[in-house]
């Protein structure tokens, strides 16, 4: 565990759940998704992360104040989001943590979700949606349940940390990731990668309402969008566009 | 010289250059200049999010402009290198809409301002708006040529 940052419990942690990350990314994908399940599934916060290397911002919710990275959960689903843009030195040590933590709560399996930018979303109608496993037999359920493969590219950022670091402590981690606008608020990607996510777990929600709130999202996300973009830019995040080259 | 640099052409290394004086200088206006709200409530305007492509023969301007009056989208030329999209919103937006009750004001419309560092011929745009997101496309103005 870092001594910079720490995950504070405010209620008894399940154990064996799946840990779903949404943090600011692509589109906003992960985290709009990932508040979209918050509220269908009436998941209660039950830790929030504590770190000097975060931005000394608190978030009001109904005139109480709450910490901009928290962490939601109900019996065997555990989801993480960030209401702040995760400054891009700070995407180390917070993804680090997460993923100690999440051993040591014996987590099942890391999920991440995300975007992956493509320069002509605008004339995509239905954006399409790939994972990546950390391990084959993994890749094989996933391909078995339906869904598409990223074969080769690469990930930047939170969702590639997720998967590095689960990958050194042999635990079980999957991205999702849709089609999106790089740095326009999506939450049409974002129902897409919850359609996907019912395929292969007991996640199941109605998308339609996020559809239907789709442009109330976006208005709403443009400051969330325009600091994410920020720190997208600090991390090189547009070498998700690079051909990868391995002979 | 380090052996990594020798492998480069002075092209590529021209690039890179490049690419890090844009970097220190975009850093560098963003801590001279913070940034003021995505909103105004003088002039009704919400700030929209845009880019601004250059290709060779175009250039790109795009905008999220979601709950707008397709119809109402006006694009200008506010000088050579600035352009300016507004366009109205099918309904006013107050801040408590937005969840913000300690704010006073609404909105009634999107606005955003890309700055464009070639010559464009903007007689000859072409606008599109789908799904709330705009695409205007600028023709670049033909340089003399070298001969």
């Amino acid at each position: 565990m870092s001594e910079s940052v720490k995950i504070v419990e405010n209620k008894p942690i399940p154990s064996d759940a799946t840990m779903l990350i949404g943090l600011p990314d692509v589109g906003l994908v992960g985290l709009i998704a990932t508040s979209y399940l918050i509220t269908e599934l009436n998941l209660e916060e039950i830790a929030y992360m504590d770190s000097d290397l975060l931005p000394p911002v608190v978030v009001l919710h109904d005139g109480l104040p709450h910490a901009p990275l928290r962490i939601y959960g109900n019996k065997n689903l555990i989801a993480v989001i960030s209401e702040l843009a995760v400054p891009a030195p700070a995407v180390y040590t917070v993804m680090r943590e997460l993923v100690d933590w999440a051993q040591i709560k014996k987590i099942k399996t890391i999920l991440s979700m995300g975007g992956i930018p493509v320069e002509n979303r605008q004339s995509i109608k239905e954006p399409e949606v790939f994972a990546a496993a950390s391990n084959q037999e993994l890749l094989n359920t996933l391909t078995k349940n339906g869904l598409k493969t990223m074969k080769e590219g690469y990930i930047v950022g939170p969702q590639a940390l997720s998967m590095r670091y689960s990958l050194n402590k042999k635990m079980q981690a999957v991205a999702i990731l849709a089609q999106s606008f790089y740095n326009y608020p999506d939450p049409q990607a974002a129902a897409m990668v919850l359609k996907e996510l019912s395929k292969i777990s007991d996640i199941k929600v109605d998308v339609s309402k996020l559809l239907e709130k789709g442009e109330e999202i976006r208005l709403k996300a443009r400051d969330m969008m325009k600091r994410t973009q920020q720190e997208m830019n600090r991390m090189q995040k547009t070498q998700e566009y690079d051909l990868p080259l391995y002979v | 010289m380090s052996d990594k640099r020798k492998t480069l052409s002075s092209f590529d290394e021209m690039e890179k250059y490049i690419e890090e004086i844009e970097a220190l200088a975009n850093e560098l206006v963003a801590s001279a200049f913070p940034e003021g709200p995505s909103w105004n409530t003088e002039t009704c305007c919400l700030h929209a999010l845009s880019n601004v492509f250059i290709t060779p023969r175009e250039v790109i301007v795009t905008a999220d402009l979601p709950n707008i009056e397709p119809e109402t989208v006006k694009v200008e030329a506010v000088d050579e290198n600035l352009i300016e999209i507004t366009a109205k919103m099918k309904k006013k937006v107050r801040f408590a809409d937005l969840g913000v009750c300690h704010r006073q004001g609404e909105f009634s419309f999107l606005r955003c301002k890309g700055r464009i560092n070639v010559a464009i011929d903007a007689e000859n745009m072409t606008i599109s708006c789908e799904e709330g997101i705009l695409e205007v496309r600028f023709p670049r103005k033909k340089m003399h040529k070298i001969e």
